[in-house]
């Protein structure tokens, strides 16, 4: 008779979540007749001090060599568990947790006698594989001393400083040829109504002012590889054909550059040069050129802006640049995308010239904007003598996204106040289904355009159709009298949500991570670790998480910088014990399990012989399925063990 | 729960609501947060302000039972505006012809129902296809019609 | 291009000119449209008395084009819709499902979901295709048309797909366009003619219709065209009552779809009897001579 290690069985309660389901009693007694097992308990809740304890006595007492705990799922306690082995003396791989909570008692909650027999058949499966666990030891890897930040709005310049005045060397990158991003759009924030480009300007010096900041803006994030501690990471550097190092943003090339462009960060209210700069503020403080609109890049003929820079900044022959660098973590800020407002087409956007978005708004009353911050109907250049707000244009629409976000109803009342502060005589109308304003100072705004005589009617348009002059009508209910409304103004603003940015998709498979079923980047847990992600060592800040104001990016950054620094400050990390090996006399050098290794971790050896770099190796298993030959195992999943498993799941009881 | 008003006080019946939400056509009722696009998409509402499909849901959602007495409920004109355009999947039409299906099965049955019922058991069509029809039929040279079909009276007089 | 001619309660006995004419225009595009004396009526005008029983004589309807082998094409836009509704509450409402398989066992059939249903304007459309269209026409017509969509050849987007869209229809305008005739916009493009209700509470029903052909009216177009008999009852028969009902003056011409592309592919004005036509096509005619 083979001798079993002696092996520990502890069925959790769970409160009500098993035991409720389970006949937690019935399975404890069931487990003392497998013959791996002295010792079985059910306990409450295991993953309490009074159920480790309980354990690590036990582990003592009965010289226990294997341990198995049937509860919850291994993601949440599983480490909790390993602590407790190490702690007696047992190392942490000689321990099994079984799922009888997420994959038996809450997906069974009708059937609780047939759940009941599902444990059984789970435990008895864990115990036999148990049996073949062997001890693993946890190696350790160094950390990079360096972080990468993707995205260079409030979110990403938040992390990036933060991280940098702590000594981390930081890369900030950056899709657009400034950094800002949408903030650097805004006239005033809310509820303080300070002028958005003032607090956020010098913000944008500090970043490239910071010895420890490397700003590489005009870039895109190419290839990610590698894992937490040594990420490996390509950029592309879009070519400007401006010198910075020699550029002093003078304009004196813009002025006489003879290409007109529709400029976008006027959302097309107004023309910018083939040279231009984004805004006056921009950092780097650097023209570039258009390359799709410039004539010599087109068609070989022109190059004013070169004969006429003094300083001989204008570089034409300026390639992409490729830039490889590592870093031990890295933060996604990468903010967000307004909705397409044209979606709704019974809205008339971008059909009738005088309905526009809330960020075209924000363009239009800037000081630094197309119209000089006077507000004006596209359609003639007037001033509007009323102007009406729609709320929830595609949020909490399940034809569009169905999410609230959040920032609308009180970027909306700051827009009425700013009309009613510099037009007072014109009607402002607030076209809403629920108005939002919960946060500091939030409500004292709200009441503000109330006193303000700005007029907030309850009732969601159907459509918007155009009238005489582009004038547009509104017909909706006043619900809150029950009253029809109907209403022609001179200018509609719709207040479009926010949407997740379009390149994340992308992002997110580069970075192996995931997103949540709203499109935005997933936290590692809603409400205990916000700012992490699934991927180890993957941080997120701001808007790419969840639509959110100005306060919460700079927080949500600053909690992702102290993620990064709690993993930098550390000499070493621990690496993947897990990790895969390769049996040499079974490798064929195919290369197979090379192309599938989402860390670069494998490569071929002097032989030709697949070698695993364990230290890069997280363990995920995929050159494992791969191997043709059966050459690579997994440690802790070998396949003897995984059919121990199985066997004993199909023995139909018997062991 | 009551309804305290200047001329009724009629009891509230949350089982209205349940007998909504399970009879076809009135499953999303519950999504409805009152935004008013459904009313304000409605070419009816423009001209009797009485019918106010917003209202209607709303009556519903509280457990109005007394709105299957309204003779505005027969108003609606199944036009869809209201269906296409709600944020929320409510399918306003289905779930106000479900209320008309409710009101038909305490007895409440529009006039013009009942005639249609008789002649469409009878033939299965609602215009009748005579004599004078098909002679018209036959000088334009289509097919004459001579079939009736009880399909229906076996479909609507099955328990 | 062969379907089941589901030809509905009302155009067979009041609109003789729509059946002709679109027998006439399938003939000439190669669209084979097949009897079916089996058909009832969709069931659509039974909805308000109980849906669950309205859409089960729909799936009849449907089990009887499935036993000859046939996709369904309609002429009316509530049939299209009903029909269409039907089949999507078939496949996806299991419950529904178990109700209608339930009543068809005792008229003796099954169904298994397998049928299309598409509105005859679709199968010019889709199947046949504009290119197509485009190569048979013999005489673009020089009109101003107001085209009405009607409300159930495009409602509920859902279930069609989404193949044309409510908001901003393109399908029907394209179709005109093919013949040579330009499509003029008007503001109540989208409103629906309101025959839904024409037995419950006329005067709403003829506001409905009144307020659309005020708008053609301003437009200056020189007929109305549409795709659906009911909506052709409130804006061609009616149109003398909504005149005196509300002391105004139309005299607009009001055409099916199927009677102006057969003008264009050169079929004979016989073939397509305007004569039916309640408001006078004759000097519409006589200025396309």
């Amino acid at each position: 008779m083979k001798k079993h290690p002696r092996t520990g069985v502890y069925i959790c309660e769970c409160g009500h979540n098993i035991g409720g389901v389970v006949d937690v009693k019935k399975v404890t007694e069931y487990a003392k007749t497998l013959p791996p097992v002295v010792v079985a308990r059910y306990n409450k809740y295991t993953c309490s001090e009074l159920g480790q304890s309980s354990i690590a006595k036990d582990i003592r007492d009965h010289k226990l060599e294997r341990v198995v705990v049937a509860s919850c799922s291994p993601s949440l306690h599983e480490h909790i568990f390993q602590k407790v082995l190490e702690g007696s003396g047992l190392n942490p791989y000689l321990f099994e947790m079984v799922n009888i909570r997420e994959q038996c008692s809450w997906v069974h909650h009708n059937e609780p006698e047939k759940a009941t027999e599902k444990a059984k058949d789970l435990v008895r499966a864990a115990v036999m594989r148990a049996t073949l666990l062997e001890p693993l030891e946890k190696p350790t890897k160094s950390v990079e001393k360096s972080a990468l930040v993707i995205g260079g709005g409030i979110g990403g310049i938040s992390a990036a400083l933060y991280l940098a005045n702590n000594g981390v060397k930081t890369y900030l990158v950056e899709k657009e040829p400034s950094i800002g991003g949408h903030m650097a759009m805004l006239d005033k924030t809310f509820p303080t109504l300070d002028c958005s480009l003032c607090i956020l300007s010098p913000r944008m010096v500090e970043v490239r002012q910071n010895p420890n900041i490397e700003l590489l803006a005009n870039s895109d994030v190419v290839e990610i590889s590698g894992s937490v501690g040594d990420f490996r990471v390509k950029i592309k550097k879009r070519p400007r054909f401006v010198d910075p190092d020699k550029c002093v943003a003078c304009g004196a090339c813009s002025a006489k550059c003879p290409t007109k462009v529709k400029d976008d960060f006027n959302f097309g209210f107004s023309e910018r040069k083939a040279i231009y700069i984004p805004f006056p503020q921009a950092v780097p403080n650097c023209y570039l050129i258009d390359k799709n609109n410039c004539l010599y890049l087109n068609k070989g003929v022109c190059r004013i802006c070169e004969k006429t820079c003094e300083r001989k900044a204008i570089d034409f022959n300026q390639k992409e640049e490729v830039i490889e660098l590592k870093a031990g973590a890295i933060v996604v800020a990468t903010g967000f995308d307004l909705f397409d407002a044209s979606e709704k087409k019974q809205y008339g956007y971008k059909c009738y010239p005088n309905v526009i978005s809330n960020l075209d708004f924000e363009r239009l009353i800037n000081a630094s904007g197309p119209t000089d911050g006077k507000l004006k109907r596209p359609s003639d250049g007037k001033s509007p003598q009323s102007v009406a707000f729609i709320q929830c244009v595609g949020s909490r629409d399940k034809n569009t996204a169905s999410y609230c976000s959040r920032v609308c109803c009180m970027i909306t009342v700051k827009q009425a106040l700013l009309i009613k502060e510099k037009y007072p005589e014109t009607e402002v109308f607030v076209y809403y289904t629920d108005m939002r304003t919960p946060g500091k100072n939030f409500e004292e705004f709200y009441e503000k355009a109330r006193s303000k005589g700005v007029v907030f009617i309850r009732g969601k348009p159907g459509e918007i159709t155009e009238s005489a002059e582009s004038r547009l009508r509104i017909l909706a209910e006043d619900i809150d009298s029950g009253i029809l409304l109907d209403n022609e103004i001179d200018l509609v603003v719709l207040a479009a949500g926010l949407r997740p940015p379009k390149e994340l998709r992308d992002l997110a498979q580069k970075l192996h991570a995931s997103l949540s079923p709203d499109g935005f980047l997933a936290e590692a847990h809603p409400k205990l670790h916000p700012t992490e992600t699934n991927i180890d060592g993957v941080f997120l800040a701001g808007c790419v998480q969840f639509p959110k104001d100005i306060p919460d990016t700079v927080a949500t950054a600053g909690n992702a910088a102290a993620g990064v620094l709690n993993l930098l400050n550390k000499d070493r990390i621990e690496a993947e014990s897990i990790t895969a090996w390769v049996d040499i006399k079974k490798c064929s050098g195919c290369g197979s399990c090379i192309l599938v290794c989402p860390y670069d971790a494998i490569s071929l050896d002097e032989d030709g012989k697949a070698v695993v770099d364990e230290i890069v190796c997280k363990g995920c298993g995929s050159c494992v399925a791969t191997c043709l030959s059966g050459a690579i195992q997994q440690r802790h999943y070998t396949d003897k063990q995984l059919i121990s498993q199985l066997k004993a799941l199909l023995k139909d009881g018997k062991v | 729960m009551k309804a305290i008003s200047s001329n009724k006080k009629t009891e509230l019946d949350t089982t209205f609501r349940s007998r909504v939400i399970e009879h076809l056509g009135g499953e999303n009722l519950g999504a409805c947060f009152q935004c008013g696009t459904c009313s304000a998409s409605c070419p009816i509402q423009l001209i009797d302000e009485r019918y106010n499909p917003r209202k209607i849901i709303r009556r519903a959602l509280l457990g109005s039972k007394d709105v299957l007495s309204e003779d505005f409920i027969w108003l609606c004109v199944n036009c869809y505006s209201c269906y296409e355009r709600c944020p929320q999947d409510v399918r306003v039409t289905e779930v106000i012809n479900a209320i008309k299906n409710l009101a038909v099965e305490d007895g409440i049955v529009h006039p013009s129902l009942v005639k249609l019922i008789e002649v469409l058991k009878e033939r299965g069509t609602t215009y009748e296809v005579g004599k004078l029809e098909n002679q018209k039929r036959e000088r334009l040279g289509l097919p004459i019609i001579d079939k009736k079909s009880d399909d229906i009276k076996k479909i609507l007089d099955k328990k | 291009m062969r379907y089941a001619f589901f030809i509905g309660c009302t155009t067979p006995v009041r609109a003789l000119n729509y059946e002709l004419s679109t027998r006439k225009v399938a003939e000439k595009l190669g669209v084979e449209l097949v009897d079916v004396p089996e058909f009832s009526c969709c069931g659509f005008p039974l909805k308000a008395l109980s849906d669950e029983r309205a859409l089960a004589i729909a799936v009849n309807n449907l089990a009887i084009a499935e036993e000859k082998g046939l996709d369904v094409c309609t002429v009316c836009s509530a049939c299209a819709s009903f029909l269409t509704e039907a089949n999507r509450q078939f496949k996806e409402n299991k419950a529904f499902r178990k109700i209608a398989e339930n009543i068809l066992k005792e008229l003796g059939r099954t169904y298994s979901g397998k049928v299309v249903v598409k509105h005859f304007a679709r199968v010019l459309y889709e199947d046949v295709g504009i290119e197509k269209i485009r190569k048979n026409i013999k005489k673009p017509l020089a009109l101003n048309v107001a085209v009405h969509y009607g409300c159930h050849y495009l409602k509920p987007s859902r279930i069609y797909k989404k193949f044309d869209d409510p908001e901003a229809p393109k399908t029907l305008d394209e179709l005109v366009a093919v013949t040579g005739a330009k499509s003029v916009d008007y503001g109540k493009k989208k409103q629906c003619c309101g025959g839904g209700i024409l037995g419950i509470n006329e005067q709403i029903a003829l506001t409905l219709s009144k307020e659309k052909l005020d708008d053609v009216k301003n437009s200056k177009a020189d007929a109305m065209v549409l795709i659906c008999p009911f909506c052709s009852i409130m804006y061609d028969v009616n149109q003398r009552k909504i005149e005196s009902n509300f002391e105004t003056e139309y005299r607009i011409p009001v055409l099916y779809y199927p009677q102006l592309l057969g003008l264009a592919l050169g079929l004979k004005k016989e073939e397509l009897s305007f004569d039916i036509n309640r408001v006078k096509v004759d000097s519409l005619l006589e200025r396309l001579k």
